[in-house]
């Protein structure tokens, strides 16, 4: 079970939260003007990168506060959480990412293969 | 040759004996003896049928690592699958052995043995495809038969409880370096939790006779002086009978304790606990198991491995068998061999695959000295016997063969860190050429591997690997100690996975797998057949995919993998090992959450009333809702609803409406808020009048409905479904906050604050005037869709004029600690009217009579407003609402898509079920065309018939037509599809 930093309450279980998928995903400001493939990049379509992934997350079981994190989804490593309002972090300010590979995958722990090769 | 007592040892109590049966046969061990030990004590050799071939097996190790000796536990709700080398005996004690037909020594399934060519890697794969129709009346119905090991369980085991820690350290093991590592932090400030799964500390210093003295002392007082120095402290704790078996993210371990080692569990007591435990920093000292070698019939009873052998010497005080044979192809068998000269059963004979001058100069000492005979450079070509080991075939260097006549042979393969918690943890591990093995190289999280765990075989070198790896949590550590030993201090091994067998016949199996019943031959089968992928050829020879997941083979499997493959073991590498490390029961992980506990039950403030008067209740969601009531003893379901309904139509009837889900919203923005929520335009609605709103989801589909309440511009009260209460209230905050952040409004669930009461029916009228004397209930004071607040005994009300039945209707919004006295007040003066209490089957009756669709049983996520004709709803004057857009894509104005019609049987004798499909025509070839299916489906009383909704596609031009609805009984009948609406069509009822 993961740890979760609360930009409001501070890090808590796992269990509290829910997660609510890709972050930074803007609502078109007018979606009577926006193409049917404009609206539905919107509504259906999210990316699944192995590496850095942005993502909401709510304090179901808390505060009841939506906040953004940044998850490196090859080790489930939560690099940071800051609230709603707040700017996307930029990959490179990130502390502890460990960016060997373009997808981010860092060298232990991604779990696919318990041996690397040398 | 048989077992003998080792009266030595100090954890048998043997002045304590204890009985218990083994297939209905009474036996006697002592207090501490396993199954496993008193077994053997008892000579018994035979404890099971192996899985697939049916084949005799007994017990190769002495712990968790056991493959074979696995047996059913009667006397505690027959649990199944459970290690003889781990559960302690007890007084009357009952075991029966697993996976034998009609009896342990006389197994039917055996001839599987012979049929051996039928059952190779991959042979569910590739015997049960054809012919196809054999699949469900013969192939099924034989392989649940003879699938898994024991029986399921008889009940549910619900006698265990979970503990949460936040701790700075844990150690996993009270081994050797486990104890070493938890006396270097006596005196700091950290907070230690050390975990055993033992009943006792000391791990290999009790289990062996490896070493002889430690700074001088026997093992015993040294360890008895360390387990009291960490008990006398105040910031190491120890927990014993508790086995990690699961290594999560963020150094979260849980581990199974074991509250009941050695005695029956108590009735109403837990007997088993579940320790969830964070740490900062996880210090893995859970040691190594022994592997197996494989040869001719590995797994005949009466093969051990030569480790286990000793633990049960030295540990159990038994000696499974005077003078073994034993077989090795390293340095560890050194101490054994003296061990068994020292209790004078020395052994029959020695062979090493090593040569001559490689194998310890103290061992071959000894062994000259006793005059054992010795075969260097040779291997056990396999072995014979019926239903035990009774020859085994020695090659020596030339290959000849020497056959030796004898009961026991101890195998040992050399040694394995146990690597399962680490790799858990998403360490990386590396092969190790001098050990053959591969061992801990790279942690992911705060993970410190010590030991042997950390492929560290060197008793010399053990103070200070801990001291160099612990000296970060206490600088002031120096840890010293000094061993005396009974075998050479550098561990040595020679690679030999397998060893050439000489004889073939389907007798003859060389098994990798045990448990599963894997030969060397089956993965050399896979690789042929291109499973060159380690995790694929685990799964197409399910090789250590069995509850022991191949704790002493897996090794050796990708040893043997890696010379086929003409590869570097460390290129073909491991499969991922996956927690929990050893089985852990359901009713653990459940812990206290069962029956009672599962869940909390929400009731409403008149629950008992509806209990004394005959409610029958249904969950939604967690609420208990009354079903229907029973007028009396014997009437069932369907003659209720038929009552209830109509009564309701011809004179009264109230539901408790409380489940429902109300939402206060407020604020200066609440307007657009909810203009922006739900697809209806409040903005010319007057304050005090309500409004039925659907709800939709961005892709356009409807989520939820309800009425919404309008005090105000700036004050709305929402109700909602009794089920999507939470999940509405959520959609609201997750766009209050993520969307429009801008909108100053706030949300608040009321659900419990309120309780609802929905009266409708002709007589309603006339009831609410008696009860609320001094308000007005005609058309004109009161219309349709209107609310008022009043008071009622000193607390407020609020009465929404408003049905879901089509009938006159009001819902009446009372504090709880008025609403029983209210409840009884509309009986008190309705009861004459013909006032009934009806439940959720009735009203899901009478709303579909009036057409109202329910949200979740009509609709499926799929379906949008236009689908269930509620386009009227939608706010053709707002330029944005969740979901708008989504209402002009391509796909969903199709005309095409399904949409809500109403059915009736032509004949009308006929009984519409709901799921029901609808087809156009009953001469169609196969595949047919699915119209659409049956949502929602009942027998009217006040039509006299059966009627349905239904969804199918094109369905609003289809209305008028004729179409057929399949049955359960097997054959069709003729429907004709009609408007969604039964009765009152003009809503003169409604607004009577």
């Amino acid at each position: 079970m993961l740890i979760i930093n609360c930009p409001y309450c501070g890090p808590r279980e796992q269990c509290e939260f829910t997660n609510g998928g890709e972050a930074h995903v803007a609502r078109p400001s007018n979606p009577e003007e926006v193409s049917d493939k404009e609206w539905s990049e919107y509504v259906f379509f999210r990316s699944n990168p192995k590496g850095i992934y942005f993502e909401r997350w709510v304090h179901s079981h808390g505060c009841k506060k939506w906040f953004n994190a940044v998850r490196d989804t090859s080790t489930d490593k939560i690099l940071k959480s800051y609230e709603i309002a707040d700017e996307k972090p930029s990959i490179a300010d990130l502390e502890d990412s460990n960016l060997a590979t373009p997808s981010g995958e860092p060298e232990v722990g991604s779990g696919n293969f318990t041996v690397k090769k040398p | 040759m048989s077992a003998q007592d080792n009266r030595n040892s100090q954890i048998i109590a043997f002045h304590q004996s204890i009985n218990f049966t083994f297939d209905g046969v009474k036996y006697k061990g002592f207090k501490g003896d396993t199954i496993a030990s008193a077994l053997l004590r008892n000579n018994i050799k035979i404890i099971g049928r192996s899985f697939k071939y049916h084949r005799p097996r007994g017990i190769y190790t002495c712990g968790i690592e056991e493959p074979n000796a696995l047996v059913q536990i009667l006397t505690e709700y027959s649990e199944p699958n459970t290690r003889a080398t781990i559960k302690q005996i007890y007084e009357g004690l009952e075991v029966e052995s697993q996976n034998r037909w009609p009896s342990l020594e006389n197994d039917l399934g055996s001839v599987n043995s012979l049929l051996s060519p039928l059952f190779s890697a991959g042979f569910y794969n590739k015997t049960f495809m054809r012919p196809k129709s054999f699949w469900k009346k013969v192939y099924e119905p034989l392989i649940r038969k003879a699938a898994g090991l024991g029986k399921p369980p008889k009940a549910f085991k619900t006698n265990s409880t979970q503990l949460h820690h936040h701790v700075d350290i844990v150690i996993v093991g009270g081994g050797l370096s486990g104890l070493l590592a938890a006396k270097s932090l006596l005196k700091t400030k950290l907070k230690v939790l050390l975990i055993e799964q033992d009943s006792y500390l000391g791990g290999i210093l009790k289990n062996s006779n490896k070493v002889s003295t430690i700074d001088d002392q026997d093992n015993s007082s040294w360890i008895n002086e360390v387990e009291k120095e960490i008990n006398s402290s105040e910031n190491i704790k120890i927990l014993k009978n508790t086995l990690a078996t699961t290594y999560n993210y963020i150094n979260h371990l849980i581990a199974i304790e074991d509250l009941s080692v050695g005695a029956m569990p108590l009735e109403g007591k837990a007997d088993q606990i579940l320790h969830k435990i964070r740490a900062e920093h996880i210090i893995l000292a859970n040691g190594h198991i022994e592997r197996l070698i494989s040869f001719r019939n590995n797994d005949l009873p009466g093969i051990m491995l030569s480790g286990s052998f000793e633990k049960y010497i030295q540990r159990y005080g038994v000696i499974p068998e005077t003078n073994p044979v034993i077989f090795s192809n390293n340095s560890s068998s050194y101490s054994l061999v003296k061990k068994l000269i020292d209790l004078d059963c020395k052994p029959q004979a020695y062979i090493d695959s090593r040569s001559g001058d490689k194998i310890e100069h103290d061992l071959l000492k000894i062994i000259h000295k006793e005059n054992i005979p010795l075969f260097t450079d040779a291997h056990i070509e396999g072995c014979d016997g019926k239903k035990q080991v009774q020859e085994i075939s020695v090659r020596d260097s030339e290959g000849i063969i020497t056959k030796l006549k004898s009961k026991m042979l101890c195998v040992s393969g050399g040694y394995n860190p146990d690597v399962h918690l680490f790799t858990q943890s998403k360490g990386v591990l590396s092969w190790d050429d001098e050990y053959l093995t591969f061992k801990p190289s790279k942690s992911f999280q705060n993970t410190i591997v010590i030991g042997s765990a950390s492929g560290m075989f060197q008793y010399s070198k053990l103070a200070n690997e801990i001291n160099s790896k612990l000296n970060f949590l206490n600088p002031e550590l120096i840890v010293k100690i000094d061993f005396k030993l009974n075998e050479s201090d550098n561990y040595a091994i020679e690679k030999l996975w397998e060893t050439k067998h000489e004889k073939e016949s389907l007798w003859s199996k060389s098994f990798i797998d045990l448990q599963n019943d894997v030969t060397t031959k089956d993965l050399r089968q896979g690789i042929l057949e291109g499973f060159d992928r380690i995790e694929h050829l685990k799964r197409f020879t399910t090789n250590s995919m069995g509850t022991d997941q191949g704790k002493i083979s897996s090794i050796n499997a990708l040893g043997i993998v890696s010379e086929i493959l003409d590869k570097k073991v460390s290129e073909v590498g491991t499969t991922i090992y996956r927690p929990p490390y050893a089985p852990l029961s359901f009713a653990s992980i459940a812990g206290r959450g069962t029956y009672n506990f599962y869940d909390p039950e929400r009731k409403t403030s008149i629950h008992e009333w509806h209990k004394k008067n005959g409610a029958i209740f249904e969950n939604v969601g967690q609420w208990k809702r009354p079903w229907f009531f029973k007028s009396h003893s014997e009437e069932n379901l369907d003659e209720a609803v038929q009552r209830e309904s109509l009564q309701v139509r011809r004179f009264a009837g109230v539901l408790d409406g409380s489940t429902l889900g109300k939402i206060e919203v407020k604020g200066v923005d609440a307007l657009e808020f909810m203009n922006l929520i739900y697809t209806n335009d409040f903005s010319k609605m007057k304050p005090m009048s309500a409004r039925y709103a659907l709800m939709l989801g961005e892709d356009g589909m409807i989520m939820d409905d309800g009425i919404i309440s309008k005090i105000n511009d700036k004050h709305f009260i929402a109700t909602t479904t009794t089920g999507g209460a939470a999940n509405v209230l959520s959609h609201m905050e997750e766009f209050a906050q993520t969307e429009w952040p801008h909108l100053n409004v706030f949300m608040n669930s009321i659900t419990e604050q309120f309780c609802t009461f929905n009266i409708s029916g002709p007589k309603t009228r006339l009831i609410m005037k008696r009860v609320f004397k001094d308000i007005k209930f005609d058309n004109e004071s009161f219309p349709f869709m209107t609310f008022s607040n009043f008071t009622y005994l000193d607390s407020p009300i609020r009465i929404l004029r408003a049905s879901f039945t089509g009938e006159l209707g009001y819902e009446i919004y009372a504090r709880p600690s008025v609403a029983l006295k209210l409840w009884e007040d509309l009986f008190r003066f309705g009861k004459d009217e013909g006032l009934i209490a009806y439940g959720t089957e009735t009203m899901h009756l009478l709303r579909a009579e009036k057409g109202y669709i329910i949200v979740g049983q009509d609709t499926d996520g799929s379906v949008t407003p236009q689908d269930m004709d509620l386009n009227w709803m939608i706010g053709k004057n707002k330029k944005d609402f969740i979901g708008r857009r989504s209402l002009t894509r391509s796909d969903t104005i199709r005309s095409d898509r399904k949409q809500l019609v109403g059915i009736k049987p032509v004949d009308q004798k006929n009984t519409i079920e709901e799921g029901q499909h609808i087809i156009m025509s009953l001469n169609m070839k196969p595949p047919v065309k699915m119209l659409g299916h049956i949502t929602s489906s009942y027998m009217s009383p006040n039509l006299g018939h059966s009627f349905a909704m239904a969804v199918i596609k094109d369905g609003k031009n289809l209305i008028g037509s004729k179409a057929f609805v399949s049955s359960s009984t097997g054959s069709a009948f003729e429907v004709e599809i009609i408007k969604p609406i039964f009765i009152d069509e003009e809503n003169k009822r409604l607004v009577s």
